[in-house]
């Protein structure tokens, strides 16, 4: 995961406008939590992996739209075929991916 | 104008909620984007902290390198930023480049750019627009301090006419008087201007809570949206 970053929202669980730490998985919003209460709201994985792959489609500049179609097909297929030289960062995109997949 | 001074603390790591970046880009430059759609709007003024200026001024030329923004220094108060931003739109006013004010919450991304025409020709025609998601029709002067704020969901951008904007606020200065939002002064310093209550629109929200940046973030992406709620500490390990 990529280093969280710091905003005053409301919480609605302790209803207090206080600092939210907001961590993101490439671009999209994994998780907030209330540095308050610990609340926390996240995505529900399997639609974070949806947007995650629309997202990755726009990132990755080569065969974009194909690559995300059989993503979407089979993700964890996808993940381990993933053509790393399609990627200029593999390394990141797989510790990315394997974030959202892992232990959900 | 879109203010994006108001909300916040200055204190410590904290990013100003209109900086964080939303579906690939920040929030406010989401907001602008809605008024890109229609060329008869512009010049666009953001108003922003003093130690925000470099940051605003880079995102800009980032993610929105052609749009011709100007950012000015807000004051301490909603009233103090509005009139930071009339001041610097005031040539324009005074030369009649700009004959309606459109005062937008740079913290609502998701307005549209039909909810921006729709207000400015309710201004034009009544003197001033105020979105709700009432029924439309012109309000009662009375009731309009009742209905201010978000409580009774009256959203951004609110229009009114440049002219009557200026006079209102030019008395507000003289009087000593800071009035909540815009509303509030042309209420009491321009008491000849209608304004007149347009549809707002359900998805106009103002990011306020943390699940406004999801529910934000998968109608910009156009994507799926689900969240879940955890308990204190959930997030640990993932
Ligand atoms: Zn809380």
């Amino acid at each position: 995961m990529e280093e969280p970053e710091y905003a005053d929202l409301t919480c609605t669980a302790c209803g207090r406008t206080a600092e939210h730490e907001l961590r993101h998985v490439g671009r999209l919003l994994a998780t907030t939590t209330c540095t308050a209460c610990g609340h926390v709201v996240e995505v529900v994985p399997r639609s974070m992996l949806t947007g995650y792959l629309h997202d990755l489609e726009h990132r990755v500049t080569s065969k974009p739209v194909r690559m995300a179609r059989r993503a979407r097909r089979d993700p964890l297929r996808f993940v381990r075929e993933l053509p790393g030289a399609l990627l200029r960062q593999p390394g990141k995109l797989l510790d990315e991916l394997g974030t959202l997949i892992r232990g959900r | 104008m879109l203010l994006a001074a108001g909300t916040g603390s200055r204190t410590g790591h904290r990013t100003n909620k209109v900086f964080l970046p939303l579906a690939g880009r920040r929030v406010f430059v989401w907001t602008l984007d809605a008024t890109a759609a229609d060329p008869a709007i512009g010049p666009v003024v953001l108003v922003v902290r003093a130690d925000e200026v470099e940051a605003a001024r880079a995102v800009l030329a980032r993610e929105a390198p052609r749009r011709d923004v100007r950012v000015v220094v807000g004051g301490a108060s909603r009233h103090a930023s509005e009139w930071a931003a009339v001041q610097e739109l005031l040539p324009s006013i005074e030369q009649g480049e700009v004959d309606v004010v459109l005062i937008h919450d740079a913290a609502r991304p998701l307005s549209g750019p039909g909810l921006f025409r729709d207000v400015a020709a309710a201004a034009r025609q009544h003197g001033g627009a105020v979105p709700g998601r009432r029924q439309p029709g012109l309000l009662h002067r009375d009731g309009l301090a009742v209905r201010a704020g978000e409580a009774v969901g009256v959203q951004t951008p609110q229009g009114f006419t440049a002219r009557e904007l200026v006079a209102a606020y030019r008395a507000a200065a003289d009087a000593g008087f800071e009035g909540s939002d815009t509303a509030a002064s042309i209420e009491r310093f321009a008491p000849q201007v209608r304004i007149c209550n347009v549809p707002g629109s359900s998805t106009n929200i103002k990011i306020t809570y943390a699940e406004d940046l999801f529910l934000a973030e998968a109608l910009l992406a156009r994507s799926s949206f689900d969240v879940r709620r955890l308990g204190p500490g959930a997030a640990g390990g993932s």
